[in-house]
């Protein structure tokens, strides 16, 4: 029997991965949309965008527009990657239960 | 780790997976309330025109329909993160609006929107490719249903009399603009009322 993968534990958490998986569908979002899709709260959401942000699976731009304050976060090749890998994972651990 | 976790979680996992990456792409139920903005003005310019001022009824009521979409666009847009899905569909219906109001805009001021039948299979051909397009690339079986009903109506307007024409051209309207309008109204509020708050 071939061993089991490991999943990211980066990628694991579930605000984590939600994020990965919204960022993965845009080119770019703002952090009140991704705080409208999963209605995190801010201090969570920042914390868990922050480690994404640390493994190198999102990146984070800050600018003014109209001298309101706007960060924008896009997921990174090596996120892509991370989250690919996690799903393939995932589909392997599950097996045959995924039909059930 | 795995030891811990359930098969259920790990499903769990997945399906979160599905419906985040789905819920970023979601575009076309946004714009539900624009459908039933252009059915309610196609209502309006019809019945305006039928009262007499045919040449002003259709440039005036595109025009208004325009300004509001614009407007309304503008500040629903703001905050939601571009797509190359979204810009693609985007594109056809922003190629559309513009081909529709100045086609017509032409017609009525040059006062050869009188044939009922044409006018009616050229609206329909476009709505019919525009919603087709959107469809095929959304894979969306409702709208790809609209989409026929509007090559339906075209084929059927160039045969029959006037009126028939005209019932035609108010069913389609009716089904592809108002029903599928309050259709993708209603869906995104389910959408936004099912989901509770995710937790790290």
């Amino acid at each position: 029997m071939p061993d089991l993968p490991a999943l990211n534990p980066v990628v694991h958490g579930r605000l984590r991965l939600a994020l990965l998986s919204l960022l993965s569908g845009v080119e770019e979002a703002e952090f009140t949309w991704l705080r409208a899709k999963t209605e995190a709260t801010d201090g969570n959401l920042g914390a868990q965008l922050l480690k994404l942000e640390e493994a190198g699976y999102v990146a984070v731009e800050k600018k003014f527009v109209l001298r309101k304050p706007q960060t924008l976060y896009r997921i990174t090749e090596t996120g892509r990657q991370a989250l690919t890998e996690y799903v393939q994972a995932l589909k392997q651990l599950l097996g045959p239960a995924m039909d059930a | 780790m795995h030891d811990h976790t359930t098969e259920l979680e790990l499903k769990d996992r997945l399906n979160l997976i599905e419906s985040m990456i789905a819920e970023g792409r979601r575009n076309t139920e946004r714009w539900g309330w624009a459908f039933v903005l252009w059915g309610v003005v196609y209502y309006l310019a019809i019945a305006w025109s039928a009262s007499g001022h045919s040449v002003w009824a259709w440039p005036v009521t595109m025009l208004i329909a325009v300004i509001v979409t614009v407007v309304v666009a503008s500040l629903q847009v703001g905050n939601h993160p571009g797509t190359t899905l979204g810009r693609a569909i985007g594109s056809i219906w922003i190629a559309l609006g513009i081909s529709m109001f100045l086609l017509f805009l032409a017609l009525g001021l040059s006062g050869r929107l009188s044939d009922q039948h044409l006018f009616v299979a050229v609206i329909s051909a476009i709505l019919g490719m525009a919603n087709g397009a959107s469809a095929l690339i959304l894979r969306w079986k409702v709208q790809f249903a609209c989409a026929v009903v509007w090559w339906v109506t075209a084929v059927m307007t160039c045969f029959g009399s006037n009126a028939q024409s005209l019932i035609v051209f108010l069913v389609a309207i009716f089904l592809c603009q108002i029903v599928f309008g309050v259709y993708g109204v209603i869906g995104e509020a389910q959408e936004r009322n099912r989901r509770g708050p995710i937790h790290a």
